[in-house]
């Protein structure tokens, strides 16, 4: 197995977004998720998970809540907002089209 | 959805600012969350507890740091620090509040002073006028060689209307200091002010009426027609009790029945600073209230008694309007070279009128001004000594705090919230201080016959000015003492509390701050005292004239429809029937008595044998019409030649009297006796000058000597005038009799207003400038207060400091004297530098005070003479005290006090 690659600068927001809009979770679910959804390729590193969400509160793009875990501790649940799912069609799209940009060039032959 | 933003974040914000603690809570407990399940991962891979922590903490990147960003995530970072300093600012000064106190008091004194002196200069200039877009307002000014800010004649103001495209529309106006007023045709006319303005005045200015309306254009058209009236508001409630059914009524104005059409708003208390018209009346009715009998208003172009005012098009720059009119004046000089040769116009802002290089009122304000502003200065150097002191004493504390890791701006910034606390609770203190000071300014009325209103008011704008204030000295008192106190060397601060290492520099603050105090209120002292001595010069060289014992009554017979032969029988039989009085050693009837500001008529001639210069047709003097006892009365002097006699009649020929002034001024080493004047222009009548008088103080006492010519009432017969009697007792006494006298000449003629000369007098001579010596006088005094207990307390501070080295010095053999000489060395050494500083400022207020209030010339030595060394003994005294403490110092106890 290769070293996790560390994301690609600003795609974390991108991630994040989209984690949340399947269902709400927690900071280390989340963690967790982003590792197995991509075959464990993506590592978000701890030390900038916790400001990424606070700054993605602060824009009102996701709100948090405490509630109960499945083991019955207590957690802060972030979900997307309404806003939050604008923004997450609005980066998917520039994702979209930027990563289709990069391949198709390096998909060029060299002949 | 930026609405739903802003209501999350804000309440975000909101949240982590009111309730720090819980969010901190909460950010600690989802870290904790996290970092445990980490180590639970840790320990199902099969680390030892140990190992599987450490494991966790390291990915976690460090927490302490991870908090921290995410504290910057949430972007209130300053303003909870910003809270957290309040809170231990406000704490750490609540534990000195014996100097809090003081420093809050000092502040509020000074701030207070501040914005009293600035709602003078703001009312007096800045103030936008009470209208729409007030910045739209312009003045039209007729301007000459001798008068850049003239007024305009009823023909230039038709053309100018009509003949600019610049403006939005344009008004005329003009104040009238005497309408008689009677709320029903019977009754006895009262004297009122009164204002004439053009039918578009309300409308261009933007201004509703309260009730009714104001002018509509047609009733501005036809001369003498439409006698219709709007009603100031004031007035209204004062003589109508603010009923509103008031509109409709018919008042009687100078005679002449008129309706009232409406009444002008709350917001609209007129145009001037000082006046508040009580009446408004068309310009078409003018015949009945303009100025000058002799000049008819609508047809003569040098009656010019109009204010021009306009509302500036928004799209149009003042350069262009300005060509526009000068151009238009040119026609004028062109079309109508009689009365306009050597005539231009200008427009001016709001600003440029009121900030008139020729008025002493704002002069006097811009003094006072800059005077307070020194004394906030002086307060604020004291204050930074203190501060100074306070964080010097808190070296440890600083130095701690450096060596813990905070940012140097982090500490001056919490040294600065310390002072801006004290700041703006000096600024409250202020505004206070300031609405006494205000209240206290309020209670002198006005020197004039009408109620006048002192504009002065602590409203929204000056509240601003001292909050900035107060803004500005947390800034001039915080940030040298919050520089120098992190400045700190660690090492030494770390040891001692309180150490002053070696190291000249670090003194400079303090140093400076003293010198400039010194120097600061010898000024201000220097000015309190050469302000009341220019006054005192003015008082005792005295007007010229005897004031004491003289009633003043005034009439206008126009006001009961008198024509000219009649009016001067009235008065012809109202000096006789005086005379008879039981009381009355003298009587005269003047037209402008010294003094009498508003009324004053300026006569334009021409001098026998003077050349005129080639860019002008004639001079011009303030002038009166008198009868012939007046000398007499006023006790002027006739120097050469004789008075008027009851031989100079309206057959005889044209005879005047000059006074010495003017005499000197166009024949000086000549004759003037059997000179001729021209009145008007080189073809106007001639007039013999048959006298000359002593010059006198004809508007202030601290005028430039004036031109001046009398002119006799029987030659030169003029409706208003004024009767003053000289009594054997109180001329108060008289005023029952003289209105018998009246009644008994024409029960319906008026008697307008009466009022002794003294009184007159005082209000004009002695109360003004009593007021303005007793407020530059208190600003000297709070200054030299400031200084002194600054002084005493750097130096008592300083000896404090030094306690330990002066017991070394006494144990060693030091006399108590050369302990007392070495603290007041220093001391005296500051204080001669302030004071060396101090007499230069001295002088070049000096200076400027001659030249904007006083006629003095030179330098005032006698001034400095009194102030330097009370200065000197203050300061020193100031120095003393706190040396002789040092000096009685027991060397053990001194050795024991570390």
């Amino acid at each position: 197995m290769s070293k996790p690659t560390d994301l690609v600068q600003g795609t974390l927001d991108l991630l994040l977004l989209k984690i949340l809009a399947l269902e709400p979770m927690h900071g280390w679910a989340i963690s967790l998720r982003i590792k197995s959804f991509s075959g464990d390729v993506l590592q978000v590193s701890e030390g900038s998970l916790y400001p990424a969400l606070h700054k993605l509160e602060q824009e009102g793009w996701i709100k948090a809540e405490w509630k109960q875990t499945e083991n019955n501790r207590r957690a802060k649940f972030y979900s997307i907002t309404r806003m939050g799912r604008k923004q997450l069609d609005a980066e998917a799209a520039n994702w979209n089209r930027l990563s289709a940009a990069i391949s198709q060039i390096v998909k060029l032959s060299e002949t | 959805m930026p609405i739903f933003r802003w209501w999350s974040t804000a309440r975000l914000r909101l949240r982590s600012l009111l309730l720090g603690r819980r969010v901190e809570e909460e950010m600690e407990e989802e870290l904790r969350y996290h970092l445990e399940n980490k180590i639970e991962e840790g320990l199902a891979r099969g680390l030892s507890p140990e190992e599987a922590r450490y494991a966790a903490l390291r990915a976690m990147n460090g927490l302490e740091q991870q908090k921290e960003r995410m504290r910057d995530a949430r972007g209130i970072r300053w303003l909870t620090e910003f809270v957290a300093d309040l809170r231990y600012a406000i704490r750490s000064l609540g534990r000195s509040p014996g100097l809090t106190g003081f420093v809050i008091l000092t502040l509020a004194v000074a701030i207070g002073m501040c914005s009293a002196t600035f709602s003078g200069i703001d009312s007096l200039v800045f103030r936008p006028y009470p209208v729409r877009d007030p910045g739209d307002i312009v003045t039209l000014v007729s301007t000459t060689q001798d008068n850049r800010f003239g007024q305009f004649s009823y023909g230039e103001y038709r053309d100018i209307r009509d003949g600019t495209r610049s403006y939005d529309g344009v008004i005329a106006s003009s104040t009238l200091s005497l309408v008689g007023f009677s709320a029903e045709p019977g009754a006895m006319p009262r004297a009122r002010g009164g204002m004439m303005v053009s039918g578009n005045y309300f409308r261009v200015l933007g201004v509703e009426p309260q009730v009714g309306r104001g002018f509509r254009d047609s009733e501005d058209q036809v001369p003498g027609r439409d006698a219709v009236v709007v009603l100031g508001h004031d007035f209204w409630g004062r003589e109508f009790g603010a009923d509103p059914s008031a509109v409709g009524r018919t008042v009687r104005l100078n005679g002449r029945d008129f309706t009232v059409v409406g009444v002008a708003p709350e917001s609209f208390p007129g145009m001037q600073v000082f006046y508040r018209p009580d009446l408004y009346m068309p310009l078409a009715m003018a015949r009945l209230f303009s100025a000058d009998p002799k000049k008819d208003f609508f047809v003569d172009r040098d009656a010019r008694e109009l204010t021009i005012r306009a509302r500036l098009r928004h799209d149009t720059p003042q350069q262009e309007a300005q060509a526009e009119i000068t151009a238009l004046a040119q026609g004028f000089e062109r079309e109508y070279p009689r009365t306009n040769r050597d005539r231009g116009a200008e427009v001016n802002t709001q600003l440029q009128m009121r900030a008139r290089a020729d008025d002493p009122n704002w002069k006097f304000m811009v003094i006072t001004n800059v005077l307070t502003l020194s004394v906030l200065l002086v307060a604020c150097t004291n204050v930074a000594g203190i501060l100074l002191s306070r964080a010097r004493s808190r070296t440890r504390e600083i130095a701690l705090r450096l060596a813990l890791g905070a940012g140097r701006l982090r500490l001056v910034r919490l040294l600065l919230t310390e002072s801006l606390v004290l700041a703006c609770l000096g600024g409250l203190g202020g505004i206070v201080v300031g609405d006494t000071v205000l209240d206290w300014l309020a209670r002198f009325s006005l020197p004039s016959e009408l109620p006048t209103v002192p504009p002065f008011q602590m409203d929204g704008r000056v509240m601003t000015i001292a909050l900035l204030l107060s803004l500005v000295s947390a800034v001039v008192c915080g940030l040298t003492p919050a520089l120098q106190a992190t400045r700190t060397d660690l090492v030494a601060g770390l040891k001692t509390a309180d150490v002053d290492e070696p190291g000249r520099k670090r003194l400079w603050g303090r140093n400076g701050l003293v010198v400039a105090q010194v120097s600061t209120s010898l000024m201000l002292l220097a000015a309190a005292f050469l302000m009341y001595r220019g006054f005192q010069q003015e008082m005792t060289e005295g007007m010229g004239y005897v004031k004491s014992r003289l009633l003043l009554a005034r009439f206008d017979p126009r006001l009961v429809q008198y024509d000219v032969a009649r009016t001067r029988r009235f008065y012809d039989q109202l000096v006789a029937g005086a005379r008879e009085m039981p009381g009355v050693v003298n009587a005269t009837l003047t037209e402008n008595p010294p003094l009498i500001l508003d009324t004053f008529a300026v006569l334009a001639f021409v001098p026998e044998g003077v050349p005129m210069p080639r860019d002008r047709e004639n001079f011009t003097s303030l002038m009166d019409a008198i009868d012939p006892g007046f000398f007499e009365t006023m006790g002027v002097p006739i120097l050469r030649g004789r008075g008027f006699l009851p031989s100079d009649t309206e057959d005889t020929p044209r005879v005047a009297v000059v006074n010495e002034q003017l005499a000197n001024h166009y024949w000086p080493g000549e004759e003037v006796l059997g000179k001729q004047i021209r009145l008007e222009n080189a073809t106007g009548e001639r007039v013999e000058i048959v006298g000359v008088a002593r010059t006198i103080k004809y508007r202030t006492p601290n005028e430039r000597p004036a031109d001046f010519v009398y002119l006799p009432r029987t030659q030169h017969p003029l409706p208003r005038m004024i009767l003053m009697l000289k009594t054997s007792g109180d001329p108060l006494q008289i005023v029952a009799p003289l209105k018998e006298v009246v009644r008994g000449l024409d029960a319906d003629m008026p008697v307008l207003s009466t009022r002794s000369y003294e009184d007159l007098y005082r209000y004009h001579v002695v109360e003004g400038p009593g007021a303005a010596i007793r407020l530059v006088g208190s600003l000297g005094a709070i200054g030299l207060l400031l200084t002194i207990a600054g002084l005493y307390g750097l130096i008592a501070y300083n000896v404090s400091r030094r306690t330990r080295e002066i017991g070394i010095r006494m144990a060693l053999g030091a006399q108590p004297r050369d302990v007392l000489r070495l603290v007041m060395r220093k001391g005296l050494v500051l204080v001669g530098m302030g004071t060396g500083i101090g007499l230069a400022m001295g002088f070049a207020v000096e200076k400027m005070m001659n030249s904007m209030l006083f006629n003095l010339g030179g330098v005032d030595l006698t001034v400095y003479a009194m102030v330097v060394p009370a200065m000197l003994l203050a300061t020193m005294a100031a120095a003393y005290l706190p040396a002789r403490r040092a000096a009685r110092i027991a060397p053990t106890e001194a050795l024991r006090c570390e």
